[in-house]
């Protein structure tokens, strides 16, 4: 189903990433600032809050990603994983904090500053709902963002459509609209079209939920290969114990708006330090 | 009963008049489609005003749209049509006047269905254009209003065609519509049920075929979301049944 020798190879996407990387870094805005912690992470908040009026929903949390990284976020609802990746993605202002992406500073004490514009193209996202523009076929729903932001040429566009569809095993589907694709199918195409970004992070909030395990499974299996073969790092909010325990190389457990736990899988799921994920694993174990 | 049996139609005082008719039928078309026109295009910043965060932004628009919602048509073209040039001080030729009366009525209405239109566009679909990085312009112009109009096609069809048929009061002030050829040809000829079945169904045979459009394009529309996005957009539909029963049943959107 997933065509991952359409990446050409890990040394291939390796110099595509440093390119891609170096063209970031120059297109920065003067209002970023380079950062000097944290150096090897795409991704890196420090005391991120985010108040919902008076409700807090995240309380000064540190947290890094690093490329090719597959981390899976887990907590309960309410618990401040989807704000979590809100605040990466730029659909929620923090409070207070700093948040670096690819080594700039584009949130200081919770303002986003000149520099975000252009960071945030690293940063790509998948919601749980089907996010797809019911009004457009498949690959207008890839094109627009390469037209209208990347300003890409057409034949750019094409092949590059073609090569992300290739990627989520849906060329055939192309000119098809979303009204005619399955749940599962509708996930694929929206990861492809965050893929049109070209992202260095890809942020991944429930997308399985809806779906039934097999293609569940089928779809969280590109998220791995995107990881493991381009370097994309994947930061996926799942409840799924049993794709955590097999893919992720990290598992954070996230209550009440703070990171409680940040550990490999194995260590998360055998021998959980904190009473919160204790029971949350057990929970899961049940159902 | 007895006395519609008991009285004699004569037809053939039809065609001869029927010319007059249609010199009528033209301007009322004229009248429509100018006013739609209008209305159409003024009606975006008005919905979009409507809709701003910012109170002295949003006020005006709501007062404006509240204000032609809720006072008659009728009354609304007598008074731009005798009352405007005297606060302005300027003779507004008469098709100016009502086209500026009805298209300020409809601008009114077409604002809401519009407003319905872009809040019925689920948040998630203007989150995912955020994360793409398109501007705000853009994501106006490519996801939220060619959603909103097409959720809004029923309505705004609906509307169009009540203003066509409402369009008929403008003969009240001597615009020369069909209606108005109707009053005066009756009142020459003294066969007033002749001549007014005449432009019912000349009125009909136009409105009909545009009310069985709508209908099928609304049923299409409705057909084309079974399976689509599971927060599938509200508010037109109830827009609609708001709507329907006051300007499509009982005729006239204004009053």
């Amino acid at each position: 189903m997933v065509a991952s020798d359409a990446s050409g190879g890990e040394a291939a996407t390796g110099r595509r990433a440093e390119e891609m990387m170096s063209v970031v870094h120059a297109q920065a805005a003067p209002g970023a600032t380079r950062q000097g912690n944290g150096g090897g992470a795409i991704v890196a908040g420090r005391g991120i809050s985010k108040y919902f009026g008076q409700r807090c929903v995240l309380r000064e949390v540190d947290f890094e990603v690093t490329p090719g990284e597959m981390l899976v976020v887990m907590g309960k609802s309410g618990s401040g994983k989807s704000t979590l990746l809100r605040v990466i993605a730029g659909l929620a202002q923090p409070e207070t904090g700093e948040l670096d992406i690819s080594g700039l500073t584009v949130i200081k004490d919770g303002k986003h500053l000149d520099g975000w514009a252009t960071q945030r193209r690293l940063v790509g996202m998948v919601f749980q709902q089907y996010t797809l523009w019911p009004h457009m076929s498949v690959y207008k729903n890839l094109a627009l963002g390469p037209r209208r932001v990347l300003r890409q040429p057409e034949s750019e566009i094409r092949s590059r459509a073609e090569a992300a569809l290739d990627e989520v095993g849906l060329r055939d589907r192309m000119h098809s609209r979303p009204s005619e694709l399955s749940g599962g199918q509708r996930q694929r195409v929206a990861i492809a079209r965050a893929l049109m970004m070209q992202p260095r992070v890809m942020l991944c909030d429930e997308i399985t939920s809806a779906l039934d395990p097999p293609i569940a499974s089928g779809v969280l299996n590109i998220l791995t290969n995107l990881a493991r073969n381009d370097g994309i790092a994947c930061v996926i909010v799942t409840h799924d114990m049993a794709f955590a325990s097999k893919a992720a190389d990290r598992v954070m457990f996230v209550e009440d708006g703070q990171i409680l736990e940040q550990e490999e899988p194995s260590l998360a799921f055998s021998n959980p330090s904190s009473a919160g994920l204790r029971e949350f694993v057990d929970a899961l174990k049940v159902k | 009963m007895g006395g519609l049996l008991a009285y004699q139609f004569d037809w053939s005082i039809i065609p001869p008049i029927f010319p007059s008719l249609l010199q009528g039928l033209e301007l009322t078309l004229e009248i429509t489609v100018v006013t739609i026109a209008v209305s159409m295009v003024v009606a975006v910043p008005l919905a979009l005003a409507r809709m701003a965060t910012v109170t002295i932004i949003r006020w005006p628009a709501q007062l404006y749209i509240e204000i032609f919602r809720g006072t008659p048509l009728l009354v609304q073209l007598i008074w731009v049509y005798y009352a405007l040039p005297v606060v302005l001080g300027i003779n507004l030729p008469a098709f100016i006047a009502v086209v500026i009366a009805l298209s300020a009525n409809l601008t009114a209405f077409m604002a809401e269905a519009y407003r319905a239109g872009f809040q019925a566009v689920p948040k998630e679909h203007l989150e995912a254009a955020q994360v793409v990085g398109l501007r705000r312009v853009d994501q106006i112009r490519f996801v939220t209003v060619p959603q909103a109009l097409r959720q809004q096609i029923p309505v705004i069809l609906s509307l169009n065609i009540s203003l066509f048929k409402d369009s008929s009061l403008v003969s009240t002030l001597g615009v020369a519509d069909l209606t108005y050829k109707g009053n005066i040809e009756s009142s020459l000829l003294f066969r007033p049920m002749e001549i007014y079945t005449t432009i019912a169904a000349i009125y009909f045979i136009i409105a009909f075929p545009a009310t069985l459009i709508t209908s099928a394009i609304e049923r299409r529309m409705l057909a084309g979301q079974e399976g689509q996005t599971p927060n599938r957009p509200r508010g037109a539909r109830s827009l609609m049944l708001k709507l329907l029963p006051t300007h499509l049943l009982f005729g006239g959107f204004g009053g």
